[in-house]
């Protein structure tokens, strides 16, 4: 450990490099050489860099755990690689350079665990589940880069790199979504996703331009030490100072619509960076991505749109924690988007048969758990609901993703044998799988003492206790003006109903999580298998032994009854990764099991949190009430579903959806939200497109091209005419050219310039020639000063203010032939009302007085 | 004015006829050798020119230098000049000038 430290220091933490450029590695050679490599090759490239990236991170971690131990302030390792670019910000901040810098701190440390911890589980269980792929080596090659991006993401010093790995995440999101391109709506799924999160990488975009504007710096160090200067009242309205027209309103309207309306910096900069994370992280209005990625295989929905990338915005979150707390509505903002997310995706999901889709949806409303964390200042209790969402959600769907293999076993289309109507039964057959689902599922939940029902119910417990205090302590901040000191903006105080509507919202979130939650379970394991009929000694006819989705299969004859073997467990490289994910998920929450008065992980995230706590108050107790709504909560959901779906099977929930057609195809249509969004925003932006498009067909196309081909053509026209082909034209034509130069050299040019040389004091230079002499008329008497030609180019003149003076020039060149012009010279009047009238002039008298004296009271005219 | 009557008038006149020559010949003959022939005289002209004023004027051999220069590059244009000739006579069986307009049409 001492050599350790001694190696890397805590300023120059190269281990960072490693733990970055192992993936990198991978993604390059599995994507230039995978096809040479085989298969083999691909595994050990991939499984390799995954793998050293993860000891390295470890490695890391322990080091900071070092540098943390007996430290109040929170430990940092960093790495610069190289110096980047610099931006100037406002002049009263200087320039803001801009590195490609590394840092790890406990935040991070945590987070990169998890990524390199968790991806590698996923690429052990992709060997597997992608071992018949023929773009074997292409997946291993994006879900190598997709690591980078991510280390990139959470490893980078100040937001710039950061935006950098949130774009790279982006893209490879966007690469594997449409991995099995050629089916159209895999691509359209890709697409979506990368045009959804490219607006809120816009907000990010403005975030930076704000910190560069306000702040004056961009890394997390510097940020957090200019956060006051976030509290500026900036305005918003109207633009410019008086809106146009408003004097055609009636009065007190023109007041009203000229009152100028001013908000804080914070909040700006926080709605910006939230709408990023919005995007990112699939919430309300921009979750619509997320449940179409489902389309990529499942490894890929397990590890970047479950475990780790969906939950950067969190992540950006808390890492900005200390800017966010600036901004009390911009957090109540996030904590009321975070609870109606959770709630609105929990009820697509009780609709929805595709097991994907519903994790899917799970997954969206988990995140809105987050960020109702995060919302109400309770960082470390969002962040811990990230670790544990990863473990069990990962699970989940790579415990879906193993039912799935099975299912392909006689399903081959990927709709059928995603729906949990086909399944059942499963338990029999994939003990391994059912196990390890069932241990996700009941973290998931929130049975007590998993890891679930220790990070939900400390979101429940921060949503009714924790608020944001206002960062001014009087509330509002005031202006001098001319006429007294003003008001300019009251600052937005948390409301007194929040906290009981935010907890309220968490709870029913909660009660429908287990409900969805235990109907998948219930669908997937229990009852009959519906798949197929289960033939012994069945055999495979010679063309269904192959098991890829990427070409559409002959498609069963839905009458036909379908014959085939029971299902069969999945190989070890798929169940591995499941057992130790169930493991972490059954145990993680002893992390941070407040009720037990274990509480490592809050201890160690505390130093970075510590800014943003200070403005954060939590209420002392309601712990018992929360826990008891937690239990009822997780009781009532699954005791709910046990009826509905065992007990009764599922006959309530037909009844139900015969009672009521219409809110079910509502639900089951996600509630026409991608509709909307096609009709309002989709629609429009091909409306533009398309005007777009007839102004360059008609304008540029129809009128400038012509135009321009047009002059073109009647000059070519003229022109042709003057070419005739003939050596001898052109012969000619050089002759006469060349005679025409000849002469003009030959001729004498008499050509003089002034020169302003001090006041008052002009020079006239004649222009050198070959051969040149010169004779001068500087008295303008009409005689040549000397009859005699001379070398002499120049004459200086003397003028006082207005006058003017002619001069005769004569030159004569080599072959005595002679030039003659007149130049005059003039000086412009002195003009009072011009010249540098605010230079005084300090003059001490011959008394000893000093007086000042300006330029245009002295008494002659020598100032210009 | 050296011992041998040099003067440099003789030669300015002698060039500025010889350069008339080669000019005129280049604009009234249509025989393309005949006209290859006419820059030479041309050239041969300057040359005579700038070794004159060199003799006149002494100090470094800058003139004569050049004249050497523009023999090197009249020898190389006359080598490409008749290879060009060359393949023209195949194309067009004549060494006419005035038929020499194809990249007109």
């Amino acid at each position: 450990m001492e050599a350790l430290v001694k190696v890397f220091p805590a300023n120059d933490f190269s281990l960072l490099a490693v733990i970055l450029c192992l993936p990198l590695i991978g993604a390059f050679i599995n994507g230039v050489f995978g096809k040479r490599l085989g298969r083999e090759g691909v595994t050990l490239m991939a499984l390799a860099a995954v793998g050293g990236s993860f000891l390295a991170a470890v490695v890391s971690f322990l080091v900071l755990r070092q540098a943390q131990a007996g430290s109040e302030q929170a430990a940092r390792l960093t790495y610069v690689a190289w110096d980047w670019l610099s931006v100037s910000g406002r002049h009263d901040l200087g320039s803001i350079p801009i590195k490609v810098a590394f840092s790890l701190d406990a935040l991070n440390a945590t987070m990169c665990l998890v990524v390199t911890g968790v991806g590698f589980l996923i690429h052990l269980y992709s060997t597997k589940y992608m071992e018949k792929d023929p773009g074997y080596h292409r997946f291993f090659a994006y879900l190598n880069l997709f690591i980078f991006s991510m280390l990139v993401l959470i490893l980078g010093d100040s937001l710039p790199i950061l935006f950098v790995g949130w774009e790279g995440v982006g893209l490879c999101s966007y690469l594997l979504i449409g991995f099995w391109f050629t089916d159209e709506k895999n691509a359209q799924a890709g697409k979506k996703a990368f045009i959804v999160n490219r607006i809120g990488d816009f907000g990010l975009l403005v975030a930076m331009a704000l910190f560069v504007y306000h702040v004056g710096a961009l890394d997390w160090i510097g940020i957090e030490g200019g956060r006051s200067r976030l509290l500026e009242p900036v305005k918003l309205w109207p633009i410019g100072n008086v809106v146009p027209l408003s004097s055609a309103l009636p009065e007190s309207a023109a007041a009203w619509l000229n009152t100028p309306r001013y908000v804080t910096a914070a909040s700006l900069v926080g709605l910006a960076l939230f709408l990023g994370c919005a995007g990112k992280s699939a919430q309300i209005p921009l979750y619509v991505w997320l449940p179409d990625a489902m389309a990529g295989p499942t490894p890929v929905s397990a590890l970047i749109h479950a475990a780790t990338m969906v939950t950067a915005g969190v992540y950006l979150v808390c890492r900005l924690s200390s800017v966010f707390v600036l901004a009390p509505a911009v957090m109540f903002t996030i904590a009321l988007v975070g609870a109606l997310t959770a709630l609105l995706a929990a009820s697509i999901a009780f609709a929805q048969n595709d097991i994907k889709k519903v994790l899917a949806y799970s997954t969206v409303s988990q995140l809105g758990y987050m960020f109702l964390g995060v919302g109400v200042g309770a960082f470390s209790a969002g962040f811990f609901h990230v670790v544990t969402h990863a473990f069990f959600k990962a699970c989940l769907f790579l415990g879906a993703g193993s039912v799935i293999y099975a299912m392909h076993k006689r399903i081959h289309d990927t709709d059928t044998s995603q729906d949990m109507r086909k399944m059942g039964g499963m338990k029999k057959y994939m003990p391994v799988t059912f196990a390890t689902f069932v241990g996700a599922w009941v973290a998931i939940i929130g049975f007590p003492g998993t890891s679930g029902f220790f990070s939900k119910d400390e979101i429940l417990l921060k949503a009714l206790t924790s608020q944001i205090q206002s960062p001014l302590p009087g509330g509002k901040i005031t202006q001098m003006t001319r006429a007294g000191e003003q008001t300019v903006l009251e600052l937005w105080q948390w409301p007194s109903w929040g906290n009981q509507v935010l907890f309220a919202m968490g709870v029913v979130g909660a009660v429908m999580t287990a409900f969805y939650m235990s109907r998948l379970v219930f669908g997937i394991f229990w009852g009959d298998f519906k798949g197929w009929t289960i033939k012994r000694k069945w055999k495979a006819p010679a063309h269904h032994d192959h098991d890829d989705h990427d070409h559409p299969h002959h498609h069963h004859d839905p009458d036909e009854p379908l014959e085939g073997p029971a299902p069969v467990e999945s190989p070890w490289q798929m169940w591995l990764p499941l057992a130790v994910l169930a493991a972490l998920s059954l145990g993680g929450g002893f992390l941070n099991a407040h009720l037990l008065h274990l509480h490592p992980m809050d201890d160690w995230l505390g130093p970075v949190f510590a800014t943003a706590a200070q403005n954060v108050t939590a209420a002392e107790g309601g712990l018992s009430l929360v826990l008891a709504f937690g239990i009822g909560a997780f009781a009532l959901g699954l005791g709910a579903a046990y009826w509905v779906y065992r007990l009764q099977g599922g006959e309530p929930a037909r009844a139900f959806v015969e009672r009521m057609p219409g809110l079910h195809r509502w639900a089951q249509d996600k509630f026409y939200v991608d509709e909307a969004y096609d009709e309002a925003v989709v629609e429009s932006a091909a409306a533009l497109a398309d005007t777009a498009a007839a102004a360059d067909k008609y304008v540029v196309d129809g009128i400038v091209a012509k135009l321009t081909s047009g002059v073109v053509q009647l000059a070519g026209a003229g022109l042709r005419f003057v070419q005739t082909g003939k050596v001898h034209t052109y012969a000619a034509v050089m002759v006469v050219g060349t005679a025409a130069v000849g002469w003009f050299l030959i001729a004498p040019h008499a050509q003089a310039r002034t020169v302003h040389q001090s006041a008052g004091q002009y020079g006239v230079v004649a222009a050198p020639g070959f051969g040149y002499q010169y004779r001068w008329d500087t008295d303008g008497d009409g005689q040549w000063d000397s009859e005699e030609f001379s070398s002499q180019m120049q004459q200086d003149v003397t003028l006082g203010f207005g006058e003017n003076k002619t001069l005769r020039l004569q030159v004569k060149n080599a072959f005595g032939r002679t030039a003659e012009r007149s130049i005059t010279v003039s000086r412009p009047k002195l003009d009072p009302t011009r010249g540098p009238a605010t230079v005084i002039q300090i003059e001490q008298q011959p008394d000893g007085t000093v007086r000042g004296v300006l330029p245009g009271q002295q008494p002659t005219g020598g100032v210009q | 004015m050296s011992a041998l009557g040099y003067v440099l008038e003789h030669y300015v006149v002698l060039s500025a006829l010889l350069f008339t020559i080669g000019a005129i010949g280049f604009l009234v003959r249509r025989n393309v050798l005949i006209q290859l022939m006419s820059i030479e005289l041309m050239l041969n002209a300057i040359n005579l020119l700038l070794v004159a004023y060199n003799r006149q004027h002494g100090g470094p051999m800058t003139g004569q230098l050049f004249a050497f220069f523009i023999i090197a590059v009249a020898a190389a244009e006359a080598a490409v000049g008749l290879a060009i000739i060359l393949s023209y006579y195949r194309l067009k069986a004549s060494v006419h000038s005035d038929e020499a307009d194809a990249l007109k049409h």
